[in-house]
């Protein structure tokens, strides 16, 4: 530890030394204040006194997402033996590795380009290091598909960080959660790697290219097949069977063993996350249970209104599927682009529960259309605040008036 | 039903804003405060509300080819059914919009004289608002068979229109305090603001209703 330090504050006197390298010095603050406690003390009077500041929140964060960063990891694999008919053969030592060799990479080109943009801007505008993006450097390659090219992920990221968070101001400012922005970005830009039925597998379009690919072996995701079953009711039957029981049923929806985007589609996992984020206080409860509540209802409506495959699958089972658990959990309760009141809090989770299914489901365009929804839950956040705000005005107005 | 789907659609799938980026010049002037914004979106709603159904009947029964043969009973282009006075359909409606929006106008300034102070300028300048005469040109384009439908399409592009204003408007109060960088502060923020909330709204495109 003693050695660690000694490095930063070497760091620091070297730096302090000359005045050119002097606005280097957010470089080598980011570092130390994320392995040791920041030494700045409140200079006025305080009025709350926690050992959490915003770089242990976000550490939390991430401490939760790593069951989704791990079963994804698997689950890439998977995957990829499944489609290619090697199941009983391969060991899960081989899953394993050709999960790491895909995922790793987008993570670390991630955090590279994202920090980049983040050293950047810090430099040039003399401040120190916003924390925000630790998470989202996490949350960008977990949403994405496994195929996705790694250009396209440092793009994005850019993309994400400059004009969805850097423009307001840096981290605490932005309107858009900064993860949802860069896969937006990608999905409307790419539409190509970023949807449709061959990338959601790693090596499922190559080998379908050179036709190594077993009889029946399908690269589509759970909501792909759906809307294929709704748009032509003569493969309905056979998808709707794979949903009783075979590939989609309740169990491995839940686990996850499906097709998806990397870390999304464990529902096991992202309830892991959850349930830390919610013991340590760092996700609204509020937010998770009134998104959750949203996304039943409007199922529940649909499965009434049924005539089709994708219309009766039971509303639980269409909640398992997807980026809805991953968004409800760890996009949605992302604290600065969420509503900030407590009332807020409901109507905003409810409403992205409610039009992500919406769009899931009556939109054949945007299978995945949760990341839409919560994103159309951020734009609408500051009014939904802003109404509570005045509603509460105007009910301590009455109350003065009475008495 | 077919008046819901209307509705949905102008409302939501092919908002003026996010979808044409009709009207952006008093939606980027006006949205300031949410109150204003909320005054203004009222202002447009009823101006959209009324204009479009009364350029359908303009449309329907004077400009449209054969549209004037109700005034002596003929038929197949011959006296007043030959006539086809499409090409003066612009004027037509920017008159009518424009003589609407002088009402509004004065029944602002009668009920609500601070918010008429606070839109100044802006509440006249709805009749040069391109959200307006682009709901009445493509209300021409889409030819609604009845004139209730022409009105669900006017309350539905307006409602849009004051769904969009009022959430860039509580945006835009939200980061009042954001340390925006010198350049981007006021006009270009909104239209980095805009380009995002478009990019949200792109989930309802290809709405299947």
């Amino acid at each position: 530890m003693k050695f660690l330090r000694n490095i930063f504050d070497n760091a620091h006197a070297t730096l302090n030394k000359k005045e050119s390298t002097k606005k280097f010095f957010p470089l080598v603050d980011a570092i130390d204040t994320l392995v040791f406690t920041p030494n700045h003390v409140t200079k006025k009077g305080s009025h709350i006194r926690d050992a959490i500041d915003l770089k242990r929140t976000m550490m939390l964060v991430i401490i939760a997402l790593i069951p989704c960063l791990l079963f994804g990891i698997y689950n890439t694999g998977f995957q990829h033996y499944r489609v290619l008919g090697q199941l009983d053969t391969a060991s899960w030592l081989d899953m394993i590795g050709v999960g790491a060799l895909v995922v790793l990479p987008m993570v670390i080109v991630s955090y590279a380009s994202g920090l980049l943009v983040e050293f950047i801007f810090a430099i040039r505008n003399g401040h120190t290091v916003h924390e925000g993006f630790l998470v989202s450097g996490m949350l960008i390659p977990l949403c994405m598909p496994a195929d996705v090219p790694l250009w396209m992920v440092a793009v994005a990221t850019i993309f994400a960080v400059v004009i969805g968070k850097e423009v307001f101001g840096g981290t605490g400012m932005n309107i858009l959660n900064v993860a949802l922005t860069a896969r937006a970005f990608l999905f409307f830009a790419h539409p190509t790697k970023m949807s449709g039925n061959l990338v959601w597998v790693t090596g499922y379009e190559d080998a379908k290219v050179a036709g190594n690919l077993p009889d029946g072996a399908s690269g589509a995701t759970a909501l792909g097949d759906l809307v294929q079953g709704k748009a032509d009711p003569s493969m309905a039957a056979e998808i709707g069977a794979s949903f009783d029981a075979g590939q989609y049923d309740l169990l491995h929806s839940f686990v996850g063993l499906i097709p998806g985007s990397i870390g999304e589609t464990s529902a096991l996992m992202c309830l892991i996350g959850a349930g830390l984020l919610l013991w340590t206080g760092v996700a609204s409860w509020r937010i998770i249970t009134s998104f959750f509540v949203g996304g039943f209802v409007m199922a529940s409506i649909l499965n009434l209104v049924g005539g089709n495959v994708y219309f009766d699958l039971p509303a639980i089972h269409q909640l398992m599927l997807g980026g809805f658990m991953f968004g409800m959990v760890f996009m949605a309760t992302d604290p600065v682009t969420a509503s900030h009141t407590n009332t807020g809090k409901f109507i905003y989770g409810f409403l992205g529960g409610f039009i992500g299914i919406l769009i899931r489901m009556v939109n054949p365009a945007y299978p995945e259309g949760i990341m839409l929804a919560i994103l159309i839950a951020n734009v609408f956040a500051p009014l939904i605040d802003h109404m509570v705000i005045s509603s509460n005005i105007k009910r301590r107005l009455k109350r003065v008036k009475v008495a | 039903m077919d008046l819901v789907k209307i509705f949905i659609k102008s409302a939501f799938v092919d908002n003026m804003i996010f979808a044409f980026f009709f009207g952006m010049c008093s939606y980027l002037a006006v949205s300031k405060t949410v109150k204003t914004a909320v005054g203004l979106g009222m202002a447009v709603i009823f101006v959209l509300v009324v204009t479009i159904p009364l350029n359908w009947l303009i449309e329907n029964f004077v400009l449209q080819e054969g549209a004037l043969s109700w005034v002596d009973g003929s038929e197949n282009g011959e006296g007043f059914s030959g006539l086809d006075l499409s090409y003066l359909s612009f004027i037509m409606f920017i008159a009518v919009i424009a003589s609407i929006v002088q009402l509004v106008e004065m029944i602002v300034e009668k009920f609500s004289p601070a918010l008429y102070g606070a839109l100044g300028i802006f509440l006249p300048l709805i009749a040069v608002n391109c959200a307006i005469l682009g709901g009445a040109l493509f209300m021409q384009e889409k030819q609604f068979p009845n004139i209730a439908g022409a009105t669900v399409y006017g309350l539905g592009s307006g409602v849009g229109w004051f769904m969009a204003v009022v959430l860039i408007a509580a945006i835009r109060e939200r980061i009042r305090y954001a340390k925006i960088p010198g350049p981007l502060r006021g006009v270009g923020m909104a239209f980095l603001i805009t380009g995002l909330m478009g990019l949200a709204f792109l989930g309802f495109m290809g709405f299947e209703i």
